[in-house]
C-alpha cells in the first residue's frame, strides 16, 4: 500500500466524518440563531435598529477574535484557558508601553509577539501531558498576568489600571462610532471578517489546515502522513496567543484604559462559543465556521437578555444552563458498553 | 537502607512531603510566629477551606474522564451565600440546619453533575464549565456583594475570643479526613479506583462504573459542604466573588498533592499535604514584605508553582512506570 492512497483514505474518511458532523450542528446553530433574531424582534423595540446591529456585530468581533485561537486548541482536542489572562495582560501592557514613550505601532507589534511567545510556551510546556493542558493553560495565564502586573505597576501606584492617552486611530478602529472609510460600522468588524475568511480557507487549503484536522482525528493516522503533533500543537498555542493579545490591543481601542480584569468574561464565553458552534472538544472535527455561528448565538443572546433588563450575573447563569443541552444534542460521548 | 525503602512506598505524596518540610524549614527561619497556639490556631482556621476544598476535588478527579470539578468554588461560594442570606438572613440559625443544609446542598449538586455525566454523557469538564458559569450568576443574584452576618455560635469558631488549637473547624477537618478514612476502607474505593484508571476494565470486571461515580461526586460535594461551613466560618459573612479564586487554589492543591488529573489516583494525605503547602507558600510570601506588588507576585508563584508541579508529576510518574 503506497503512501498517497493511505494519504487520500485518511483525507476523504476525514471530510466525511467532518461533513456530517458539521452539518447537524450548523442547521442547528443556524436554527437557533434565527429563533432568537425573531424573538428579539418580538419582544424588543429597536432591536433591528442600525445601532443595536452595529454594537452586536462590534461585541461578536471581539469574542470571534478571542475564540480563533480557543477553536484550533479544540479541534487538537485541548482547552486554553490562558486566553483570559493574555488578553488582561495585553490591556495593560499596551498602554504601559505606550506611557513609556514607545511609538504605537512598535509598542504594539511587542505586545503581540509577548502573547505568541506566552502561547508557544503554554503550548511547549503542555505537550507533554496533554490531559492536563488545560490546567497547565491556566498556570501560564496566572503567571503571564503577575508578571505583566509586576512589570505595569513598577513605578506606578496603579496596579490594575493603567491610564494614558490611547492613539487615535486604535480608537477608531474599535469604538462604537468608528468609522471604516466612511462606513459608519468600526473596523474592527471588517478585520474580524478578513481574519475569518483567510482561517477558513487556510484551514481547508494548506497543509497546516490538514495538519491541525489529522491530529486531532487521529495521533496515529497524523504520525503516518508525517505530521509532527508537536509542532502543531505548539504551533496552535502560539496562534492562540498571539489572537488573544490581539483581542487584548482591540479591547484598549473599545474601552480607552487599560484593566487587568478586562479578559476575565472570556474564560468560559470562548468556550461557549465553540461548544455552541458545535466543535467537539474531543478534537478533529467542527471548525471556525462553526464558531462563528456560535460567537453570533451567543452575542445575538447576550443582547437579548440585556434588552430583557436581566443583570450581568442573570447572563451568565442563562448561557451557563445553554451550554448543556447544546452539546448533547450532538457532542454526547458513546455508552461505555459501545466503548469496548 | 531502610530509610531509601520508606521513601519509595510513600509513592505519590513523597513530592507533597519534601516540599513540605523545606517549607516548614524555611518558615522556621523567616516566620517563626506560626509556631505558636496563636500561630496554630490561625493557621487551621485559614487552611481549613482549602484543604476540605481540596479533598472534595479528590474523589471527583479519581473517577476519571479528566473530571477536574472546577464548579468547585462557586459552588463553595453558593452554599456560603445561601447560608447567609436564606438562612442567617431569615433568623433561621440553628446549627444542625445550618450543617445539614450545607452538606446536602453540596451533595445534591454534584449528585446532578454525576447524572449528567453518566446519563447524558456529556465530557464532566463541560459540566463543570457550564456549573461555573450558572453557580456565578446565581451567587450575584442570591447577594450582589459580599455582607451579611454569620450567626452567633458560628463567629465564635473563628476563635473569637481565646485562640484555641481543638477548635471546631479542626474538628470539622478530622471528620472529613475520618470519613474519608472510613471510604478508603470499603470495596467501593478500590472500585473507584479501577473506575478511573481503566473505565472500560472497571465495566467488563462487572463494576458498577455509573453508581460508583455517582457516589464518588456526591462524597465530594459532602466535602464541600464542609469546605463551606468552614469558609463561612472564616469570613463570618457571605461572599459572592470568592469562587474563581477558590476554584484555582484547590486545583493547584490538588495537584500539588501529586493527584493525578488523569484520574484512577488520588490520597486524602496528598490533599491535605498540597493544601497545607499552599497555605504555607502564602503565609511565606505574606512574611515578606512586597508592599502592593504582592497580590501579583502570589498569583505568579502560584501560577508557576502549579504549572512546576504538574510536569514534576508527569517526570516521576514515567520513572515510577518505568521502575514497575
Amino acid at each position: 500500500m503506497s503512501t498517497s492512497y493511505f494519504y487520500d483514505r485518511c483525507l476523504s474518511r476525514m471530510s466525511i466524518d467532518k461533513s456530517i458532523s458539521i452539518d447537524k450542528s450548523i442547521v442547528l446553530g443556524s436554527a437557533l440563531l434565527i429563533f432568537l433574531t425573531i424573538m428579539g424582534g418580538f419582544l424588543l423595540e429597536g432591536f433591528f435598529s442600525f445601532q443595536n446591529l452595529r454594537s452586536v456585530l462590534l461585541l461578536a468581533a471581539f469574542l470571534g477574535i478571542a475564540s480563533l485561537g480557543q477553536t484550533l486548541v479544540a479541534l487538537l482536542g485541548g482547552l486554553d484557558l490562558s486566553i483570559p489572562f493574555i488578553i488582561g495582560s495585553a490591556n495593560i501592557l499596551l498602554p504601559s508601553l505606550l506611557s513609556s514613550g514607545l511609538p504605537p505601532v512598535l509598542a504594539i507589534v511587542i505586545v503581540l509577539m509577548l502573547g505568541a511567545l506566552v502561547g508557544l510556551m503554554n503550548g511547549a510546556l503542555s505537550f507533554r501531558l496533554q490531559g492536563q493542558s488545560l490546567i497547565m493553560s491556566l498556570a501560564v495565564g496566572f503567571m503571564a498576568v503577575g508578571a505583566t502586573q509586576i512589570y505595569t505597576s513598577i513605578g506606578s501606584e496603579f496596579g490594575g489600571n493603567v491610564f494614558t492617552p490611547i492613539p487615535e486611530w486604535l480608537r477608531n478602529l474599535a469604538a462604537f462610532n468608528g468609522v471604516t472609510f466612511g462606513i459608519q460600522i468600526p473596523p474592527v468588524v471588517f478585520i474580524w471578517a478578513a481574519i475569518s475568511i483567510l482561517l477558513i480557507w487556510l484551514m481547508r487549503n494548506t497543509w497546516f489546515g490538514i495538519s491541525i484536522y489529522a491530529v486531532g482525528g487521529s495521533r496515529v493516522a497524523a504520525h503516518r502522513l508525517r505530521i509532527s503533533e508537536s509542532r502543531t500543537w505548539i504551533q496552535v498555542h502560539g496562534i492562540s496567543g498571539f489572537m488573544s493579545a490581539t483581542a487584548g490591543i482591540l479591547l484598549l481601542g473599545f474601552s480607552g484604559g487599560g484593566f487587568v480584569g478586562v479578559g476575565d468574561p472570556y474564560l468560559f464565553t470562548t468556550v461557549a462559543a465553540v461548544v455552541i458552534g458545535g466543535t467537539s472538544l474531543l478534537g478533529g472535527s467542527g471548525g471556525y465556521g462553526a464558531t462563528i455561528l456560535g460567537v453570533l448565538v451567543l452575542t445575538v443572546l447576550t443582547s437579548l437578555l440585556v434588552g430583557l433588563g436581566l443583570s450581568f450575573a442573570a447572563q451568565q447563569a442563562v448561557i451557563g444552563s445553554f451550554i448543556i443541552p447544546m452539546v448533547a444534542v450532538y457532542a454526547r460521548s458513546k455508552h461505555i458498553r459501545n466503548q469496548i | 537502607m531502610l530509610i531509601t525503602k520508606t521513601f519509595r512506598s510513600l509513592g505519590s505524596i513523597k513530592i507533597p512531603l519534601i516540599l513540605f518540610m523545606i517549607l516548614l524549614f524555611v518558615i522556621s527561619i523567616q516566620a517563626p510566629k506560626l509556631f505558636s497556639v496563636s500561630g496554630f490556631s490561625n493557621a487551621i482556621l485559614v487552611s481549613a477551606p482549602l484543604i476540605l476544598a481540596t479533598l472534595a476535588l479528590t474523589p471527583i478527579v479519581m473517577a476519571g474522564r479528566g473530571a477536574v470539578d472546577l464548579s468547585i468554588g462557586p459552588l463553595i461560594s453558593f452554599l456560603n451565600v445561601t447560608l447567609i442570606a436564606w438562612l442567617s438572613g431569615n433568623n433561621i440559625t440553628n446549627p444542625i440546619v445550618f450543617c445539614l443544609w450545607a452538606v446536602i446542598a453540596g451533595a445534591g449538586y454534584q449528585i446532578i453533575q454525576a447524572l449528567i455525566v453518566t446519563y447524558i454523557r456529556i465530557a464532566p469538564i463541560i459540566v463543570a464549565l457550564s456549573g461555573y458559569l450558572i453557580l456565578t450568576g446565581v451567587n450575584l443574584m442570591v447577594m450582589s456583594r459580599p455582607g451579611g452576618l454569620s450567626p452567633e455560635w458560628m463567629s465564635s469558631w473563628s476563635g473569637g475570643g481565646e485562640p484555641q488549637i481543638f477548635s471546631p473547624i479542626l474538628i470539622l477537618v478530622l471528620t472529613a479526613l475520618g470519613l474519608w478514612g472510613l471510604f478508603t476502607r470499603t470495596g467501593l474505593y478500590k472500585q473507584l479506583r479501577l473506575v478511573g484508571s481503566d473505565e472500560r476494565m472497571a465495566y467488563t470486571s462487572g463494576v458498577r462504573v455509573d453508581f460508583v461515580r455517582i457516589v464518588a461526586y456526591a462524597l465530594g460535594g459532602v466535602f464541600a459542604g464542609f469546605a463551606a461551613l468552614s469558609y463561612t466560618a472564616l469570613v463570618s459573612s457571605g461572599d459572592p466573588t470568592q469562587g474563581a479564586t477558590y476554584t484555582l487554589q484547590a486545583v493547584t492543591a490538588l495537584v500539588l498533592g501529586g493527584a493525578s488529573l488523569s484520574g484512577g489516583r488520588g490520597t486524602a494525605t496528598g490533599a491535605l499535604l498540597g493544601a497545607l503547602n499552599m497555605f504555607l507558600i502564602t503565609y511565606l510570601l505574606g512574611a515578606f514584605s512586597f508592599g502592593s506588588l504582592s497580590g501579583y507576585i502570589t498569583s505568579l508563584a502560584y501560577g508557576g508553582i502549579l504549572a512546576a508541579s504538574l510536569l514534576v508529576n508527569v517526570v516521576s510518574n514515567r520513572s515510577s512506570v518505568s521502575r514497575g
